[in-house]
């Protein structure tokens, strides 16, 4: 099933290339508008000085005490930033994925009316929806405590470093599988209320809880073999983007381009994701077939009426 | 605690965990009870409910090399969990601070201070005869050597360790203990670890190796035959990283990765202890600089010596940070709310008192080291050692050992650096290149400026008499005219180098004393200036600002776009994480 999905969930996107890009570059845009701040800040500190082609090698930890020494301002201003642009950034997802869902469900070629259309109206939808779905996020968060719960139960109050150690990384796995949890039924319930024009969130919520619960091993499977991948694209791109430390032009922007390279593939991933969950939803939410009732009419002795 | 706010070194007091010592009787040898004539003072601020110091006046003075007996019956009750240096947590005990101590009668009067929140101590020399009794099973570890150890056929065991030439001491105790013992030259040690971390051990013993060799290697003998070095339990870590004589306690946390050397940097510098603050028994109270500071700056060089020179305290995930980097990140912080030679109490802050007290005296050591150079450095601290062991040197002393073996007078340096809170910052103000025009004036003839002849250190040579238009020939190459211009931007005057780089790859070194507020360097020369550098080398630890010590004359981009780029792929990276999938979260255990 979660292949089946995945598949023409891989094909939508594909076929809709600049829907992918408007993500990326959404993406690319709050970057930017984080980055640029803090660049102006670099460049105001280094001025002409040698430190600008010295950081071009191994960053050295006595600019950046003096950096923050000397930016304690600045750098407070900045910090507001980093506040503000993330939460402006993800609604601006949520806004975006309004539109990509609608394109999907429809099954349709992409146009900027569709696409905008169908993110301008269940923008509202979807913000209501985070607003219901928090007392889940809260629920789903606890999931953790499961650990600690159990530690005390089996280790005592005073458990040894090791024992605590050891449960903070189960800890940290509990907490992760939560949010992808709550992403799922977040998706699900977006989904929901966009195949069905539902306006109730309530409703979408309830059915999309529904819907994980029922089809765990498939909803699960298909969330995680996504996280994996993205995991290993991370993994794969991590010792790369550290070979590029060169000091040189050149090498500078091929690593500025790996970088853009990869979160190109994670809004893939994103825009994979929400396509194939909707093929899985429609796929396992589908009405029953037609039903056939079929009889045999002993006819012997009868002489069928004619007018 | 008023100070504190109940907080001491990161631990919170736990309110139900109070710990107390209760003088019960005051006897004399004979018997007589001079409890009633003990009286509590406070002789550094108006808490009369400071009870921490008393005085006991007697009946008549004691005359110089006379001694007198004086029986104390006191109740020490420890911290739960420990607290301030000392307590108990369920099975482990650690045992400092514990008993009434003689102040210090010094320049004729007594120096005994209250206790502080940002403090420590201040006692004299003695020998020191304790029993301490026991569970059977006990593991115990304490200052000095021990006698004997006496079952006592109760399930209780009596250990009898015996310490000369101490001024102070501490004693551990647990059944869970896990002993590791080597040796490093003529020195026994002995770690006590606990079981959840006893895989830390050799780790720990190899550290402890290493600040004996060192400390021995390079500024002398260390006087006793014996080192124990205690990890605190978990929840006990308000007894961690402290030093008493033969006896320091450590800190370390299951699961901590090679590539942060907290283990090493704590063992040298509580080894380092043993040597500024008991061998050299300064006054923690007065001049904190001297224990902490002068150890600051031995475990700067020791680290970086053993470990470095890149990365010696951290090198983790592509991070790597030196001990003298992490020092002069705090200094920076707080560079100018005190000078460094201030009573501990007296600080603006904790933050100032840790700067003043660790960082800044452990920079500016490590600026002298590199002015002084090291040989003359190690000499410096090898005489410190010789001429003071076993007695209670003040600042001025060790500025009087440095001076007389440098054979320079410093106090210039000391003066600024101790007792002042002027920071050090020199910066390249302005760098120029420029084609060299020849002079005019009404009816006077220049020369064409020949190269390396005018210019040089602001000073303005004769020009030569030669005429422009005989020198002026096509087979001159193109002079230029350039100059670099140094601002002192701090209060602190240092003598400081100047390298100006041509492009033709020649580089010319200049001196300047650093007194005036800027200087102007020069220069006539067939080739440009590329840049100019303050103290290219970092030498100078003190200053405030690496990065405007030096200009181009062609601003380079380069590090600013890489940083730019990695900075922006991490903003990238979380940006896209709230709603997709909190990857960074598997990789943050939480405890």
């Amino acid at each position: 099933m979660i292949l089946t999905s995945l598949q023409p969930g891989w094909q939508m996107v594909r076929a809709h290339k600049r829907m992918l890009a408007v993500f990326y570059l959404a993406n690319l845009f709050f970057g930017l508008l984080l980055i640029w701040p803090l660049r102006a800040m670099l460049k105001n500190f280094i001025g002409d000085s040698m430190m600008g082609g010295k950081l071009g090698g191994a960053l050295d930890m006595d600019f950046l005490f003096e950096f923050i020494k000397h930016n304690e301002q600045a750098g407070s201003v900045f910090f507001g930033l980093v506040l503000i642009v993330p939460a402006v950034a993800w609604l601006f997802t949520l806004f975006l994925s309004g539109g990509a869902l609608a394109v999907f469900a429809q099954d349709e070629k992409y146009t900027p009316a569709r696409f905008w259309g169908g993110a301008a109206q269940y923008f509202g939808r979807f913000c209501r929806l985070v607003l219901w779905s928090l007392p889940v996020l809260v629920l789903l968060f606890c999931l953790q405590y499961f650990e600690s719960g159990a530690q005390r139960l089996f280790f005592g109050k005073d458990p040894y470093e090791n024992i605590s150690y050891w449960g903070g990384w189960i800890k940290a796995g509990l907490r992760a599988l939560s949010f992808l949890l709550f992403g799922m039924i977040f998706d699900y319930a977006r989904i929901h209320a966009v195949i069905n024009d539902e306006n109730k969130m309530r409703a979408s919520l309830g059915a999309a809880i529904k819907f994980v619960s029922q089809n765990f091993l498939a909803t699960f499977g298909l969330a995680f073999l996504l996280f994996a991948v993205g995991a290993l694209a991370l993994v794969i791109y991590n010792p790369l983007a550290d070979s590029l430390a060169a000091p040189s032009g050149l090498v500078i922007l091929l690593l500025f381009l790996l970088q853009q390279f990869y979160m190109l593939f994670r809004a893939t991933l994103r825009l994979t994701l929400y396509a194939s969950q909707l093929h899985l939803y429609r796929g396992l939410e589908s009405t029953p077939a037609a039903i056939t009732l079929t009889a045999e009419v002993d006819m012997h002795g009868l002489t069928p009426a004619t007018e | 605690m008023k100070e504190s706010g109940g907080v001491s070194r990161g631990n919170k007091i736990d309110k139900e965990g109070w710990g107390f010592i209760e003088v019960n009787k005051i006897t004399s040898a004979a018997g007589e009870d001079w409890t009633g004539q003990m009286e509590f003072i406070h002789p550094d601020d108006d808490n009369a409910e400071d009870k921490t110091v008393f005085r006991l006046p007697l009946a008549k003075p004691l005359a110089h090399n006379d001694s007198i007996i004086v029986n104390f019956d006191f109740t020490a009750k420890l911290p739960q969990p420990p607290f301030a240096r000392t307590g108990a947590k369920a099975e482990y005990f650690f045992v400092g601070q514990w008993f009434p101590k003689i102040g210090v009668y010094i320049d004729q009067q007594w120096n005994c201070h209250q206790f502080h929140a940002n403090s420590e101590f201040f006692a004299d020399y003695g020998v020191y005869n304790v029993r301490m009794t026991v569970p059977e099973k006990n593991i115990l570890g304490a200052t000095g050597l021990l006698v004997e150890k006496k079952t006592n056929g109760d399930d209780t065991a009596t250990h009898f360790y015996h310490a000369e030439d101490v001024h102070d001491f501490a004693w551990t105790t647990s059944p869970e203990f896990v002993e590791f013992t080597g040796r490093a030259q003529d020195v026994e040690i002995r770690v006590l670890m606990q079981p959840d971390r006893a895989y830390q051990g050799l780790r720990h013993l190899e550290a402890a190796k290493t600040a004996v060799e060192y400390f021995q290697n390079w500024y002398g003998d260390y006087p006793f035959p014996n080192l124990t070095v205690v990890d605190p339990r978990r929840g006990a870590g308000g007894a961690g990283g402290m030093e008493y004589p033969t006896l320091i306690t450590a800190g370390s946390t299951y699961g901590l990765p090679e590539g942060l050397r907290a283990v090493e940097l704590v063992i040298i510098h509580e080894f380092g202890h043993n040597y500024w603050y008991h061998l050299l028994a300064s006054n923690e109270f007065e001049e904190s600089w001297m224990d902490e500071g002068i150890n600051t700056y031995t475990e700067i060089q020791i680290m970086s010596d053993k470990y470095g020179p890149v990365g010696d305290a951290l090198d983790l995930f592509g991070i790597k940070l030196n001990t003298l980097q992490q020092h002069r990140g705090s200094y920076l912080f707080n560079a100018d709310y005190d000078p460094t030679v201030r009573r501990t109490w007296e600080y603006y802050s904790g933050g100032s008192w840790g700067a003043n007290s660790y960082s800044r005296p452990g920079v500016l050591l490590t600026t002298l080291q590199n002015y002084l150079g090291k040989e003359t450095m190690q000499k410096i601290m090898r005489a410190y050692v010789e001429r003071w062991r076993f007695k209670h040197p003040k600042t001025r002393d060790f500025i009087e050992v440095a001076n007389d073996v440098s054979g320079q007078n410093l106090n210039w340096f000391f003066e600024q650096a101790l007792f002042s809170n002027a920071t050090l910052d020199y910066s390249v103000d302005r760098v120029f290149t420029r084609e060299a025009k020849k002079g005019e004036g009404y009816d006077f003839k220049f020369s064409v400026a020949t190269p390396d002849s005018a210019m040089s250190n602001g000073k303005n040579e004769p020009a030569d008499e030669s005429t422009a238009d005989s020198v002026a020939s096509k087979s001159q190459p193109k002079l230029y005219e350039s100059g670099v211009h140094i601002r002192r931007l701090g209060a602190f005057k240092f003598p400081v180098e100047v390298v100006a780089e041509f492009a033709n790859g020649e580089k010319v070194r200049e001196q300047w004393d650093g007194q005036e507020l800027w200087k102007k360097f020069n220069y006539i020369k067939p080739t440009k200036l590329v840049s100019a550098s303050i103290d290219p080398e970092h030498k100078i630890a003190l200053d405030m600002n690496y990065t405007n010590n030096s200009k181009a004359i062609e601003a380079a981009s380069l590090g600013v776009n890489k940083l730019t780029a990695r900075l922006l792929f991490w903003m990238q990276f979380l940006l896209d994480q709230p709603e997709f999938m909190s990857l960074f979260t598997a990789f943050i255990p939480s405890f």
